[in-house]
């Protein structure tokens, strides 16, 4: 039915343009959880292939924190495999091989901020990674959704699957902690 | 610096290193955008040219694999593949339901046959 083509277009015009709304920060989250690159890439693009695939067709109001439910949960299983991967790599020494350089991927990117300013932030951004990893799982869940995606209370609460309450309560404890490891003047 | 302050400082910083995102990463988001849409399409319930495509496949097996069986029971035609168009004609013609109701007879003709074939 011609219709239900254009309803269908319409839902996967307004999926892509909030794909593209969330993709830069859900990196930058998925980066802070992982640190490196394309882990957090393969995360966010498995996150973004399971809401398309799953909750397309519900209401537009209802993708941001069902997407980052399903990021959070991605990153989880993430870290959970990455601590079996690293026992058992410790297991067998010398079994990772080094990788070829990839000259392409490592020449300069005009758009991207000058050395200095780079150095600077990513330093910063190192530290609040460093930071994020000795929050407890839920505080660090609260701050990230709260500070960094901007999720309300309330579309952190549904994120999260918990109360209200947990999530002030997580992230009121996760900003003092950060505060307390990073120092005043940390950027 | 309150908690105001430190909120605002983490935000700015994680912002900032979002917006500087290099263009081969952003290339890449772009890709899994547009997978994650082509997952989101609707696929095809039911083709009405599958149950046709079944047919003309199951008379294509019955064409390529007879012939091998025709090779271990000793063929009664020059080739396999005569005899397998002798086969599809007989089952497509007008003979096919009089042929099926003496199925019995032809199996024990051809039974009858391999063991002529193996006494000469």
């Amino acid at each position: 039915m011609p219709g239900r083509e254009v309803s269908s277009l319409e839902s996967g015009e307004s999926l892509e343009k909030f794909l593209a709304e969330v993709q830069g920060r859900a990196l930058g989250i998925a980066q802070l959880a992982t640190r490196d690159r394309d882990e957090a890439l393969d995360l966010v693009q498995d996150a973004m292939i399971r809401l398309a695939r799953r909750y397309g067709n519900k209401p537009a109001e209802e993708w941001r924190p069902l997407f980052y439910k399903i990021l959070k949960n991605r990153i989880r299983d993430w870290q959970r495999r990455s601590i079996v991967r690293s026992r058992v790599m410790s297991w067998l020494p010398g079994s990772r091989e080094e990788e070829p350089e990839d000259r392409i991927a490592q020449a300069p990117d005009l758009a991207s901020p000058q050395p200095d300013e780079a150095n600077r932030l990513s330093g910063a951004m190192e530290a609040l990674a460093e930071g994020l990893q000795q929050l407890p799982q839920r505080q660090r869940e609260a701050f990230t959704l709260r500070t960094l995606e901007g999720l309300d209370v309330a579309e952190t609460a549904k994120a999260m699957g918990c109360s209200t309450g947990s999530v002030k309560t997580h992230y009121s404890r996760a900003v003092h902690r950060l505060r307390e490891l990073l120092g005043e003047h940390w950027s | 610096m309150n908690d105001n302050d430190f909120e605002n400082e983490a935000k700015q910083v994680f912002d900032e290193h979002v917006a500087g995102l290099d263009a081969q990463t952003r290339s890449r988001l772009t890709q899994a955008r547009y997978a994650a849409i082509e997952a989101s399409r609707p696929r095809r319930a039911y083709a009405p040219w599958i149950g046709g495509a079944v047919a003309a496949g199951t008379v294509a097996a019955l064409v390529v694999i007879n012939p091998l069986n025709d090779e271990v029971t000793g063929p009664a035609l020059d080739t396999p593949v005569a005899q397998q168009a002798t086969d599809l004609e007989m089952l497509l013609g007008d003979d096919e339901l009089e042929m099926l109701e003496e199925l019995e007879f032809y199996a024990w003709l051809d039974e009858a046959d391999v063991e002529l074939d193996g006494i000469g």
